[in-house]
């Protein structure tokens, strides 16, 4: 009966984290949208926001939104360089190729980071005070109801920039059909460029909401990355809407678990779902509009 | 009857591919499919070869069913196919190509394949020797070391086919094997396929050449928005009303 | 006039193939598994040798030590290069196999007292029966999402190793597992160690050979270039990759096995992603489909990073970046880049010369 009373509470952080793996997913969706790449420093990306944030906070003395604001633009400088300098020089290359360099671009990122800011965790302060208020026996945060403001603004832009905008449609053409795009004169590199961009900018923002409600790491990129990247397929590769739902039954079901299974095992919960959802739905929920036709 | 489609419906998003289809092809003869682009040939190779499955209808292969059988256990039965977007093996030189052809003949576990136990040299030797042969057949003897990949286009084909007889077919499968090919290497390539039917092979080819498969075919099936317009003899099927305007006046 | 230029090309010519020579009898050459006329040849006597020899003339024990860890992660790299080089197929969970053979050879060595020589084989086995069961159901994917459900299924490993501590110590791990023996042979130095690593490293190069230029062997590469084409021929593309995964995988567990006698220590930090990873680069960086290539690789790989760790907290990005301008550089593999560059120089200067020759 004890472990039943908890589950509204698990709920409510279940939801919490949900809107954060949904953020990181909508990242990588940004990306997948423009190239076929699929880029493992994602995770590192939400990190970095955190701790650029903490270390101009901190270590600057700006105010908090100022902070945010430079935290953003130096992350989303750092997306654009890694399209530069690692993406760019191998856009003929072959998978397995692009997959360890956006693995090595994580592990540098990652321990630069440990490097320039230290290897102690860090967190931010909350935005309004640390008082969470009651509702119907469950204590709620602000900051979770900041993060699911965050996703819904974050969602809805990234969604009329591709599915109401020029650039976004001419993003899309160069996912799909990349020797199309470029004939019809749409420069797929610079698609690419500006998506790592914006997914740059989507992590860090979700890296800025997160970090007052747990620790940042330095290694805590990869774990945060991977699991939006499930998110994202859970949800169905590739679509928006796909990666807030699958973010959001992602971190409730990983939150769930924790009331019925050793609290040990809650990180490889959401690799077993990983399993079974590539095996008994690789589409995923809403079904995915790129597996079918890239043989996937 | 060595292959038999009986009532074949396949549907893409609605579209109507495949109407019911029903033919026959007889043992030792030479069958030609024919229809204008987008007619549903290419489909009905999918379908016997078991690369997609029918969504109702029967195919039969020596009175047994294979419909919805995985793809390489209908070839293992002696179904053979060449592609229409070339799939040779570019990593492969041409008669390794061959030798991979035969992989369901060869025969060997892997323990023993990476033990190289005395039988399955033996094997190999006799394999290579029949690829060779294969080879010669084909005229690629020539460029038994080369690269697939490093062959012309006509020299493509023509590994394609070597590498469905490796496998022992009963029936080759030949999905338009004188695309893109200049009329002299058409005209040759029919020879050599004359002559495999000779020594017993069944054929049934996708080809756009009209002479080629007038000069090469028993019996011709014309095809055309996924019904069968007609079929029956070359000359019959030449002076047919409806396939002379699926051809010509549609244009 | 003409006589003489020509005799002086004819000498040069004669020391430009000279140089091709024996750079041919180092470096691997780029298309060799392409051409499966595959028997003991002078390269692989010469590689012999030079192994047998090098730990007796360079006798360094941190030397012999390095060579012991190259020579694990060289059988590692030789299994994932069957199902990454030769099938074509990603894998970024390898590392969970080795962990697989790990425990396997320290449970039944500390707990059940099994003599390694049997623990040895019981790995393999093991590893290999691990990626049977989950190779069945996840081979079906390609590309970015095998990587992903492969990577999964190593973080799955190291959740359960973690949250099982009856069973393998948990964090800690199981320590005091006995030096390999065989016959009364105890493998307790680095040097022995050496050519017990070594000495199976060449049996399952051996091995690797027979079997990539088999029936077995062709059927890889198939699927690799054609999954249509491999089908239409007879293959059971499904099978065959498994069966290359389950072969890597049993590589993995043997060189686990290995890690755990040699090291008497198993612990969970040493399987994680950053192993599979560095297992991928070998056989990357080693030039795919090619057996020689990712054992240069993983000593190249094992010697960068004992080399890099004297920079402490810099080692890490010094190797982040290294590693990016290795892929950028030489996407397929140091020594077939570096072969063809060297090539291309040598004839340069052949032509250069040549050129200067004719211009008088």
């Amino acid at each position: 009966m004890e472990t039943w009373s908890y589950i509204p509470q698990l709920l409510i952080s279940g939801i919490t984290f949900g809107a954060i793996y949904a953020l990181v997913g909508l990242g990588f969706v940004t990306i997948a949208r423009a190239s076929q790449i699929i880029n493992f420093a994602q995770g590192d990306f939400v990190m970095l926001g955190g701790m650029m944030t903490f270390f101009l906070l901190k270590g600057a003395g700006l105010s908090y939104p100022l902070a945010g604001i430079f935290a953003v633009a130096i992350v989303i400088l750092i997306g654009f360089l890694l399209h530069l300098l690692v993406i760019y020089p191998l856009r003929k290359a072959s998978l397995p190729i692009l997959l360890m360099a956006t693995l090595g671009a994580s592990l540098f990122l990652s321990s630069t980071s440990a490097l320039l800011f230290g290897t102690l965790p860090k967190s931010l302060p909350p935005f309004l005070g640390r008082s969470s208020f009651e509702m119907g026996g469950v204590s709620i945060s602000p900051q979770s109801l900041f993060v699911l403001g965050a996703t819904f603004l974050v969602l809805l832009s990234l969604y009329f920039l591709s599915h109401r905008t020029f650039l976004g449609k001419a993003m899309e053409a160069s996912s799909t059909d990349p020797l199309g795009a470029d004939l019809s004169g749409i420069s797929r590199n610079l698609m690419i460029f500006l998506a790592f961009g914006v997914s740059a900018g989507v992590g860090s923002i979700a890296g800025i909401f997160i970090t007052p409600v747990f620790y940042v790491n330095y290694y805590s990129g990869t774990l945060i990355g991977l699991k939006g990247f499930i998110a994202a397929v859970l949800g169905g590769w590739g679509k928006h809407g796909g990666a807030i739902l699958g973010g959001f039954v992602l971190g409730v079901v990983e939150s769930l678990s924790v009331a019925f299974i050793p609290s040990g095992y809650k990180d490889g919960v959401a690799f077993v779902i990983l399993l079974l959802i590539l095996h008994f739905r690789p589409k995923g929920i809403l079904g995915s509009p790129f597996i079918d036709s890239r043989r996937w | 009857m060595l292959l038999s489609v009986e009532g074949i419906v396949k549907h893409y998003d609605g579209v109507r591919a495949l109407n019911h289809i029903s033919f026959q092809v007889r043992k030792g003869t030479v069958k030609g499919l024919m229809g204008p682009n987008g007619a549903g040939k290419s489909t009905l190779f999918h379908l016997i070869s078991g690369v997609e499955r029918p969504d109702s209808g029967r195919i039969c292969f020596k009175e047994k069913e294979i419909t919805g059988l995985p793809t390489h256990e209908i070839s293992r039965l002696g179904v053979g196919r060449t592609f229409q977007t070339l799939q040779v093996w570019g990593n492969m030189t041409v008669v390794e190509n061959v030798l991979t052809g035969m992989h369901s003949v060869i025969r060997g576990g892997l323990l023993s394949c990476g033990l190289s136990l005395p039988w399955i040299k033996k094997r190999e030797e006799a394999a290579m020797k029949e690829a060779k042969d294969i080879l010669e057949l084909l005229g690629l003897f020539g460029r038994w070391k080369w690269f697939a990949s490093q062959l012309s286009y006509g020299e493509q084909r023509r590994l394609e086919i070597a590498r469905a007889l490796a496998a022992k077919p009963e029936i080759l499968l030949l999905d338009e094997p004188a695309a893109g090919l200049t009329y002299p290497e058409a005209k040759q390539l029919a020879d050599r396929l004359l002559r495999l039917r000779k020594a017993g092979l069944t054929l049934f080819l996708i080809e756009h050449h009209m002479g080629m498969v007038m000069g090469m075919a028993d019996e011709v099936a014309v095809l055309n928005n996924g019904e069968l317009l007609a079929e029956g003899p070359p000359d019959v099927v030449k002076n047919n009303p409806l396939v002379i305007e699926a051809y010509m006046v549609r244009r | 006039m003409v006589d003489q230029v020509q005799k002086e090309f004819r000498k040069r010519d004669l020391l430009y193939s000279g140089a091709l020579w024996l750079l041919s009898l180092i470096l691997p050459d780029p298309q060799l598994h392409y051409r499966r006329e595959y028997r003991i040849r002078k390269r692989d006597l010469f590689y012999l040798s030079v192994l047998l020899l090098l730990p007796l003339i360079w006798k360094d024990v941190h030397f012999h030590h390095l060579m012991v860890l190259a020579g694990i992660h060289g059988i590692l790299a030789l299994g994932l290069t069957l199902f990454l080089g030769y099938a074509g197929q990603i894998s970024l969970g390898h590392a969970a196999f080795f962990g697989i053979g790990s425990y396997t050879t320290a449970i039944l060595t500390t707990r059940y007292a099994i003599p390694s020589f049997f623990a040895f084989w019981a790995s393999g086995l093991a590893a290999s029966f691990f990626a049977y069961l989950i190779g069945k159901p996840i081979l079906k994917l390609k590309g970015y999402f095998l990587a992903l459900a492969t990577l999964g299924f190593g973080e799955i490993f190291l959740v359960m190793v973690r949250e099982s501590p009856g069973l393998t110590g948990g964090v800690i791990g199981i320590f005091n597992i006995p030096f390999f023996s065989l016959a009364g042979l105890v493998f307790d130095t680095y040097l022995k160690q050496y050519y017990l690593v070594w000495g199976v490293l060449s049996g399952l190069v051996l091995f690797s050979k027979n079997l990539v230029r088999s029936r077995i062997g062709r059927a890889f590469l198939a699927v690799a270039s054609s999954e249509d084409g491999a089908s239409a021929v007879g293959i059971d593309v499904g099978r065959v990759k498994l069966a290359a995964f389950v072969i890597g995988a049993s590589f993995a567990g043997l060189a686990g096995s290995l890690f755990a006698s040699v090291m008497s220590i198993a612990n969970p930090e040493t399987f994680s992603l950053n192993l599979s990873v560095l297992i991928v680069m070998m056989v990357i960086l080693g030039g795919m489909g090619n057996l020689y290539g990712p054992i240069a690789g993983a000593i190249f790989l094992t010697c960068l990073i004992d080399g890099l760790s004297r920079y402490q907290a810099y080692s890490l990005p010094i190797y982040g970046v290294i590693l990016i301008l290795l892929l950028i550089f030489f996407p397929d593999g140091i020594g077939t880049r570096l072969r063809v560059r060297v090539i291309y120089l040598i004839s340069y200067w052949g032509r250069k010369k040549r050129r200067e020759k004719v211009e008088i």
